[in-house]
């Protein structure tokens, strides 16, 4: 049976040493995270009290299609001239996806924020967990194993043939040379 | 270049009770207590040769070096070793427009008994701007230089009360016709403690204290100490022009407070930006008490100490707990006496810059009378750490840039010689394996860590599975010049959202210069080329020449690090001891 998305949990975190025109910002800084095809995304609240250091602890929650590569974060701020963008970072699949992790994990990432020149403008802080869907799942903890699975679990399938499980067509690349 | 302007909102900062991101460990100079360290020396019968003190400072007459306002005073505190060089170990938070600051954040230092440890305090006025900026990644460069002073540990520990006033020189000693003020350092021992409280203040009807507009208010809260006096021990952040104001909780340790009926002295004062701030009203509760102010939803009345000794006037003023929450902190011991489990692997320097095994100078040269080399004594001392905190105490051992067999450069092979099997047995295993390993590998090169941290990461990744009671740690022996430095960035930043810690033991004379980019102390993530930056700071480095010269046990060297890691990666996954269960949860909500 296959999934055409996967449910992607993204908690938005923090961010640093945001700066818009080289100086650091005061407020309203919010995030929008969207997938790489352009289908879904969703935007945080505006944070008012951390200056070029806000933090949000804000969970969005979006829908992934299978054979997206990535998402994208970026993060903007409202100004008297209105919403301008500070910087975007680009977060593969293979980030959160894959690998040797069982899925379900919890991951905490960390990115460089660039703006449109290409120049860095802070680091942006997020976890993010990849949910398993309901028929397979074993139960809500975060620490229980995720193998009993009707069929091969991410880690040692790499023929991808008939089996979607929401990953990547690219993942067995991504498992030899890392 | 003249500093100007001070950074105001930098000055209305909360110092002391704020909670850390769920991934940084406790920051290295909060007072932790090491336990790891305490737990190996206890098993082994001996008890530690030191003891942890928590440093706390205050100035008077410093300096004043900026143009229309007051300095904004930092402390540096370095140790010096006995090559001269200067380690440091901690800074204080910066403190806005004050030359007679008293700061709060404490820097944490290991008295060592038996050793003559030789501290350096460097001040500074911060001329950068340092609101919500992590203190320690300021550049010190940046910064004008206000004094120094100097002092061996053991003279403000053998004072009566603890504390030590040094005169500030200029650098090199020299003081010249300047005055530079006055240093106090006061020392205290840190008490091991897993208690924290959560507290939500608010108060009611405060005076006004500015002219144009109202109050700005702040709390601080200091300690009483045995010695007399008071240490402050946070502050929160400023709210701006209100007489009702409610501030962000305070997250405050036991360290902090001592203990719940330790009378504690809390100040509210009227923030104004040329550091003279203005004291609204202070009064005196015990954590105990806060928690009965909590329960009964009451508030207590501030007071003015007045001019007449016996009166104290009352105030309409009142101070509310909105919050009160106890939350318990594990220590890293409470995890391993639990159950949960080190798993230990060996990754060996196989490369050419080592030397020629057969000549006398060579790092791997197998001495035919049986003196240990370098390689071998490294593996020896650090093995009698990994053997006691690794239950099984099989190891996968790997080494790396020698020419195997088959003729091809490998930088992940199996240090045993065994074509699908990676681990050995205990110590003996390890050093069996690495003079096998002499004999059938070639030394070769570039000197690479990415792959051996790419399998270490494998395995950490592939145990999640299964449980999550496992933590691993890669021990990487090194002569330490890295060929591709970004190439092991990237495995490091990979690795760094997964249960794994690297240390690194570096062997040799080799300028390490790299590895402490690595161990990223000075605050930088390590950043990858595809622009992911590391989630934690999982490397730790060891030169084992500081060893050698008796500076640090092997001990204290490979854990210093690895309890935060450990504890960050634990707390930031929600992760508790698995002796803990639900029914422990209900009893302390």
């Amino acid at each position: 049976m296959a999934a055409s998305s996967r449910t992607l949990e993204i908690t938005v975190i923090s961010a640093e040493n945001l700066k818009l025109d080289r100086k650091p910002i005061k407020k309203n800084a919010s995030v929008t995270v969207r997938t790489d095809t352009n289908s879904q995304f969703r935007t945080t609240e505006m944070e008012t009290e951390g200056g070029s250091y806000p933090r949000w602890n804000e969970k969005l929650v979006l829908d992934m299609p299978t054979h997206s590569r990535s998402i994208t974060v970026e993060v903007q701020c409202k100004t008297s001239y209105g919403v301008r963008t500070i910087g975007t970072a680009s977060i593969p699949a293979s980030d959160f996806v894959g690998g040797y992790v069982p899925e379900g994990y919890l991951h905490f990432l960390s990115y460089r924020l660039r703006d449109h020149m290409g120049e860095r403008n802070g680091i942006i802080n997020i976890s993010v967990r990849m949910k398993v869907p309901e028929m397979y799942a074993c139960s809500s903890s975060t620490t229980s194993s995720h193998s009993k699975m009707g069929f091969p679990a991410a880690g040692n399938n790499n023929s991808g043939g008939g089996v979607a499980i929401g990953v990547p067509v690219w993942y067995g690349a991504y498992q030899k040379n890392y | 270049m003249g500093g100007c302007f001070s950074d105001v909102r930098g000055g209305k900062d909360a110092v002391g009770g704020a909670l850390p991101r769920p991934t940084e460990p406790n920051a290295k100079n909060d007072g932790a207590h090491n336990d790891a360290i305490e737990f190996f020396y206890r098993e082994h019968g001996a008890y530690p040769l030191f003891t942890q003190l928590e440093l706390s400072f205050s100035a008077s007459k410093l300096l004043d070096l900026d143009v229309t306002s007051k300095s904004d005073p930092m402390v540096v505190v370095y140790l010096k070793k006995n090559d001269g060089k200067l380690e440091e170990l901690g800074r204080t938070e910066v403190i806005l427009n004050n030359l007679n600051p008293v700061w709060i954040q404490k820097v944490s230092v290991a008295y060592q008994f038996e050793m003559v440890q030789n501290l350096i305090f460097r001040v500074y006025d911060v001329d950068t701007q340092y609101h919500n900026v992590p203190v320690k990644t300021l550049n010190l460069r940046d910064q004008e230089f206000l004094g120094e002073g100097s002092c061996v540990l053991s003279e403000i520990v053998t004072k009566q009360n603890r504390s030590l006033t040094l005169t500030l020189k200029g650098k090199n000693g020299h003081g010249g016709l300047r005055n530079f003020g006055t240093l106090t350092v006061h020392a205290e021992e840190t008490i091991a403690s897993r208690s924290a409280v959560e507290i939500k203040f608010r108060c009611a009807h405060l005076d006004n204290k500015d002219l144009f507009s109202k109050s700005d208010p702040f709390l601080r809260i200091s300690r009483t100490v045995e010695t007399g006096g008071s240490i402050p021990i946070c502050k929160t952040e400023v709210v701006d022009n209100n007489l009702n104001p409610t501030w962000k909780p305070l997250c405050l340790s036991m360290q902090q407070f001592g203990s719940k009926d330790t009378p504690l002295v809390i100040e509210c004062f009227d923030f104004n930006s040329d550091g003279n701030h203005v004291l609204i009203g202070k009064l005196q509760k015990s954590v105990a008490d806060l928690e009965k102010l909590f329960k009964e939803k009451s508030g207590v009345n501030f007071f003015i100490p007045s001019s007449r000794a016996d009166h104290e006037k009352v105030l309409k003023g009142q101070l509310f707990v909105d919050q009160f929450c106890e939350k318990e902190q594990f220590s890293f011991v409470d995890y391993i006496s639990s159950g949960f489990e080190l798993n230990f692997m060996v990754a060996v320097d196989f490369t050419g810059s080592n030397g020629d095994p057969r000549k006398p100078e060579s790092l791997h040269h197998i001495d035919p009378y049986g003196r240990l080399n370098s390689y071998q004594q490294a593996i020896t001392e650090v093995g009698q750490v990994i053997q006691f905190y690794d239950a099984d105490k099989s190891f996968p051992a790997w080494g790396f840039g020698g020419r195997t067999a088959n003729g091809t450069v490998s930088h992940c092979f199996n240090l045993n010689g065994n074509a699908s099997e990676s681990e050995v047995v205990g110590v003996e295993g390890i050093m069996a394996a690495y003079a096998n390993a002499l004999r059938n590998v070639a030394l070769s090169g570039p000197t690479l860590f990415g792959q051996v941290v790419n399998r270490a990461a494998e395995i950490a990744a592939s145990s999640l599975s299964s449980n999550n009671n496992k933590y691993y740690v890669l021990l990487i022996i090194t002569d330490g010049i890295l060929t591709d430095l970004q190439e092991t960035k990237d495995a490091l930043v990979r690795a760094s959202n997964l249960p794994l810690s690297i240390l690194i033991v570096g062997v040799g004379n080799a300028d390490f210069k790299q590895m402490e980019i690595l161990d990223a102390d000075n605050g930088q993530r390590l950043e990858s080329s595809t622009g992911r930056i590391a989630t934690r700071d999982i490397v730790q480095f060891v030169p084992m020449r500081d060893v050698q010269s008796g500076q640090i046990s092997v001990v204290q060297g490979l854990l210093e690090e690895l309890p935060g890691q450990f504890l960050s990666y634990m707390r930031s996954m929600d992760i508790k001891p698995l002796t803990f269960n639900a029914a422990a949860q209900a009893s302390t909500a």
